[in-house]
């Protein structure tokens, strides 16, 4: 019983805790009610008799984009907007301006805009209490010509807004991409991250990928209006949120060797280059045919011009050097050579079967792509004249699965994990993949000899291929393509690490390869890239195509006792890789390593051997 | 005599306080809803609604809160599958998963499992052996509150998940934990909020230096409580300091939205000027001129106060604000005078959760607290919260008719 009332006196203790708490509680409100209603009240009432609050947001820059030496590709300037704001509710100019026609015909004619365009934003922002803006990137007669009748005019505003600049238009601009002003579905999509109407977001390219450091955090304050919708002060009520600016990004990209490239490839009609430096995976230049000009979205495109840009086979918005895939051609020759001497099935002295023009197999003839043959041969020999009956007999040796694991190991058939969107895996077809296309007999040996010299189902991006290239220089290092090498003020980032694992081979076996692709430069297929004094490691490629001309390829990397750079170029529709894109190569690594003797004028050179006839490889 | 005492009474000032609070917020709503364009006629919905809410409320308080003690964890089972199904696939407003949609019906799972976490602690804590002292007594209503907390927490709606350890912690002290081991509890946290409220732990190591001093704590708890709060001490700045710039945004919003001034830092400010503008007796019923055009969003559920003291002043906010006290202090009493234990825990875990509501909506619209999307209870405009408000009190007046059972 003494128990019982021991408790029942805790019991009331705590009882009369809780109501202390609850007391506490409700007089915490009585004394904030107190605060706002008796003691500031005056100082309210003024403002809800006028709602003179308006919020003002800060505009943030956008960070700028840098190539690997401080040049600028990308950076912001100020446009101007012609606003209408809505007056404070209680202003009898209001109501007066929503119904007055002389009014609208009178703003329309100073803003150049159309008359009924201009009534249906202004009712609107009136009824939401938002503003409409009534022109974009208002011209500069049309501004002077507002802001000198703007007194006439209340609720008429030109507010600065910030839009993307590109300096050197289509140069790199599939690499930056571009950015373009939020549209209402992502601001509901990310409405949590803060964004405006009105801000920039980065659509492709490293616009994209880096938007969440780019892209700034507006500011905002509140301030006071007068009847007219003029600023008067700064509300003290909530202190101004600055705005936080974006980080600059610096790319691995270098000016002087994306201008070169993009030289060369001036008159391409549609295809891709890559170059990387093959000692960190730094892209040095990148460039797809047809280019568009980044800046046009920044002005605001209309949506006709926006189709052309993003449909069609053209499709300059495709960055075809990710996005593109093509059959290897007789570049892929080098991986096959690599699968052979590493597997042992082959050595660098095997000679096979003298090539006569053709080679029968199955019941079928297989041509060289060089009718008279090439005679006998060793591998670095079959690698430098790109002989095809060569590579069909390594083919059977070698036999499908050791060719998949050797392009798989090259970074091929998958993403290299390149920081740019839509990145494309290409095809490296598996056993597993002819037998569920073809049935598990449906398909026959003679697929062997296709993929040995780069044809059949085979597809690769082209910088896939520049990958491969700088593979062979660095004798298999795992490397991870990249674009941008720093952003600045956030020390936090950096270069994520290779998806691939390398690729594993003897030294004498990556000896063997590199000097099969030299002696392709040297003497070979691919003269046209040579360069005075330095050694340059190469192989041309000729790909077939179902659909018209074959593609022109060349894969190349230099200085072979340095490697500084690793290059790739696919061509579609132009002939062969050693009379058109070679030269390419060549006029690129003759700028950045002979200076003095470089000629930009890049013209398609005849092949040092007979071409004519069926070409199969190259 | 016996009959006398056996006659079913509900807490008649509760009853009155609750119907007139109903009445208040149905005029407000209609008040705040007049402006010609969006959500004409709300009123007359949350009318019906409001009849929905009488017959839940009635059905809470005619079934035997027996039942609610023998069914508590099956009835906590199904709510934490409703808050995974929310996560899962609920719908989604303003960046957050809180809603099940059901045909036409909306319904926030949060609500049932806040009430079911109750039944739950509850059922444990009554129990003449309970000594909340004990790791085994005290742990498992820790993970019991957490489960619930941390899903409600991810949807995210930070002000529902917070109600869980308000309920845990009343129900701690009723159910008679010492006052200095509830302290002690809290220390991870209140070690949390200071440094970021002061960037030195120099304060939180003083106070609770302070508090092991007049508790005195058995070795086991002593040790525990300085290896979690030596723990939280080292790993928070260093977490912190490994965040992404964007990282520690994304917390300062989810922490404080009010910090934004775009979106509902002018909520607030436009929320003050609402209730500032009122004055001592406001500008009259439908003539308050804030809640027009967009000046004051959510005035008809969130913000719904703001009306009031905008158009009934001082004297209207402040007769809500006692109407309010009425309810949780006759709740509070009704738990001190029930006397089976089951019941009185029970009361005491809705009356907070209430309170806390109350509380913190209150607070958002004067702009002394952040704005986390609360309701008011009983006043706003939605039909789930009025209905599982109106369960809340009607399983009040349960222990008001058996007050006397044991």
């Amino acid at each position: 019983m003494q128990n019982y009332t021991q408790e029942r006196q805790s019991k009331e203790t705590r009882y009369f805790v809780l109501v202390s708490l609850a007391v506490a509680g409700f007089a915490l409100i009585t004394v904030g009610l107190l605060n706002l209603q008796i003691v500031d009240h005056s100082n309210f009432l003024k403002l809800a008799q006028e709602n003179r609050i308006r919020l003002e947001v800060m505009r943030a820059p956008r960070g700028a984009i840098y190539d690997r030496n401080g040049e600028l590709l990308a950076d912001n300037y100020p446009s101007f907007n012609i606003v209408f704001r809505p007056l404070p509710a209680e202003s009898t100019q209001r109501a007066k301006l929503v119904v007055d026609p002389r009014w609208v015909r009178e703003v329309s004619r100073l803003v150049e805009e159309d008359s009924t365009r201009i009534t249906d934003l202004v009712l609107k922002a009136n009824r939401s209490g938002q503003t409409a803006t009534l022109r974009q990137n208002a011209p500069f007669p049309v501004l002077a010509s507002v802001e000198e009748s703007r007194s006439e005019y209340p609720g008429l505003e030109v507010v600065i807004q910030p839009l993307r600049r590109y300096p050197n238009g289509t140069l790199a601009a599939h690499l930056l991409g571009y950015a373009g002003e939020i549209n209402e579905k992502e601001l509901v999509e990310r409405a949590e991250q803060g964004y405006q109407a009105g801000d920039l977001i980065g659509r492709t390219g490293v616009e994209r990928t880096y938007e969440e450091f780019l892209r700034g955090r507006d500011g905002a304050e509140f301030v006071v209006v007068n009847a007219m919708g003029r600023r008067v002060s700064t509300l003290s009520e909530g202190p101004p949120q600055r705005p936080d600016p974006g980080h600059d990004v610096v790319m691995t990209v270098d000016l002087q060797v994306q201008k070169a490239m993009e030289e060369v490839m001036a008159k391409v009609g549609r295809g891709a280059g890559v170059a990387i430096d093959p000692r960190d995976g730094g892209i040095l230049a990148m460039v797809s045919r047809p280019a568009f000009d980044p800046n046009e979205f920044s002005r605001g495109l209309s949506f006709a011009r926006w189709s052309e840009l993003s449909s069609g086979g053209a499709n300059p918005l495709l960055n075809r050097a990710i996005q593109g895939a093509y059959p290897p051609g007789s570049t892929y020759k080098v991986v096959i050579m690599l699968a052979a001497l590493r597997s042992g099935v082959v050595s660098v002295a095997s000679r096979f079967a003298s090539c006569f023009g053709s080679f029968r197999f199955g019941g079928r003839s297989f041509g060289c792509w060089k009718r008279e043959g090439h005679g006998s041969l060793d591998f670095p020999g079959a690698l430098q004249h790109s002989c095809d009956v060569y590579f069909y007999q390594v083919g059977i040796k070698l036999g499908l699965q050791r060719m998949e694991a050797a392009a798989l190991a090259f970074g091929m058939g998958d993403k290299t994990g390149i920081d740019l969107p839509q990145e494309r895996r290409g095809l490296i077809p598996s056993q597993a993949w002819y037998d569920k296309r073809w049935g598990v007999n449906g398909w026959r040996k003679g697929t062997l000899l296709n993929l040995a010299i780069g044809q059949g189902e085979l597809l690769v991006t082209p910088l896939q291929l520049a990958l491969m290239a700088a593979e062979v220089a660095t004798e298999g290092r795992p490397i991870r393509p990249h674009v941008v090498k720093e952003v600045r003020g956030a020390p936090e980032f950096h270069v994520s690490k290779p998806v691939q694992t390398g690729v594993a081979a003897d030294p004498a076996v990556w000896a063997a390869v590199q000097h099969g692709m030299e002696l392709v430069v040297e003497s070979g297929t691919g003269t046209a890239a040579r360069v005075q004094d330095v050694r340059v490691g190469g192989k041309t490629g000729t790909a077939q195509n179902p659909h018209g001309n074959d593609h022109a390829l060349f894969v190349c990397y230099a200085p072979v006792d340095k490697p500084r750079i690793a290059m790739a170029f696919v061509i579609e529709n132009s002939g062969h890789g050693g009379s058109i894109a070679a030269p390419m190569a060549g006029a690129i690594l003759r700028k950045l390593f002979a200076p003095d003797t470089s000629s930009t004028e890049v013209a398609p050179v005849p092949l040092p051997i007979d071409t004519s006839g069926v070409v199969r490889g190259d | 005599m016996a009959t006398k005492w056996r006659l079913p009474s509900i807490d008649v000032p509760m009853t009155v306080s609750a119907l007139l609070l109903v009445g208040i917020g149905l005029s407000i709503v209609f008040s705040a809803t007049t402006v010609p364009g969006q959500h004409e006629g709300l009123w007359a919905k949350q009318l019906v609604w409001f009849g929905f809410a009488l017959l839940a409320a009635w059905l809470a308080a005619a079934i035997h809160y027996r039942l609610y003690d023998t069914f508590a964890y099956v009835l906590y089972g199904i709510s934490i599958l409703l808050l995974v199904a929310v996560l899962g696939f609920g719908t989604s407003a303003m960046g957050a998963k809180r809603w099940l949609e059901l045909g036409p019906l909306k319904f926030q799972p949060s609500e049932l499992a806040k009430i079911a976490t109750v039944f739950v602690l509850a059922r444990r804590f009554d129990d003449r052996n309970l000594d909340l002292r004990r790791i085994k007594d005290w742990l498992p209503p820790l993970f019991i509150m957490l489960v619930p907390f941390a899903l409600v927490a991810k949807e995210p709606d930070l002000g529902t998940s917070l109600s869980f350890p308000v309920i845990l912690i009343a129900m701690y002290f009723w159910a008679g934990m010492p006052p200095g081991h509830l302290l002690l509890g809290l220390s991870p946290a209140v070690n949390v909020a200071l440094f970021f409220v002061t960037g030195s732990l120099l304060w939180f190591a003083a106070g609770f230096g302070l508090l092991l001093m007049v508790v005195r704590p058995k070795w086991p708890t002593l040790v525990l409580a300085l290896l979690i709060n030596g723990g939280v001490a080292y790993a928070v700045p260093h977490m912190w300091d490994h965040l992404h710039d964007y990282q520690k945004r994304r917390i300062e919003t989810f922490l404080n939205p009010g910090q934004d001034p775009h979106g509902s830092g002018y909520q607030i400010i436009q929320s003050k000027i609402a209730i500032g503008s009122g004055g001592l007796v406001g500008k009259g019923f439908l003539r308050g001129t804030q809640k027009g055009l967009a000046f004051l969003p959510m005035r008809h559920t969130d913000f719904i106060y703001s009306v009031v003291g905008e158009e009934l002043g001082l004297i209207g906010a402040l007769t809500v604000v006692i109407l309010y006290a009425v309810v949780i202090l006759r709740g509070y009493r009704l738990a001190l005078r029930t006397r089976n234990g089951f019941a009185s825990l029970m009361a005491v875990g809705l009356v907070s959760a209430l309170f806390y509501h109350i509380i913190v909506n209150i607070l958002m619209t004067i702009g002394w607290a952040p704005v986390t999307g609360l309701p008011l209870p009983l006043l706003s405009y939605g039909g789930t919260a009025l209905i599982v408000n109106c369960v809340q009190l009607g399983l009040l007046q349960n222990v008001a008719i058996r007050r006397q059972e044991y």
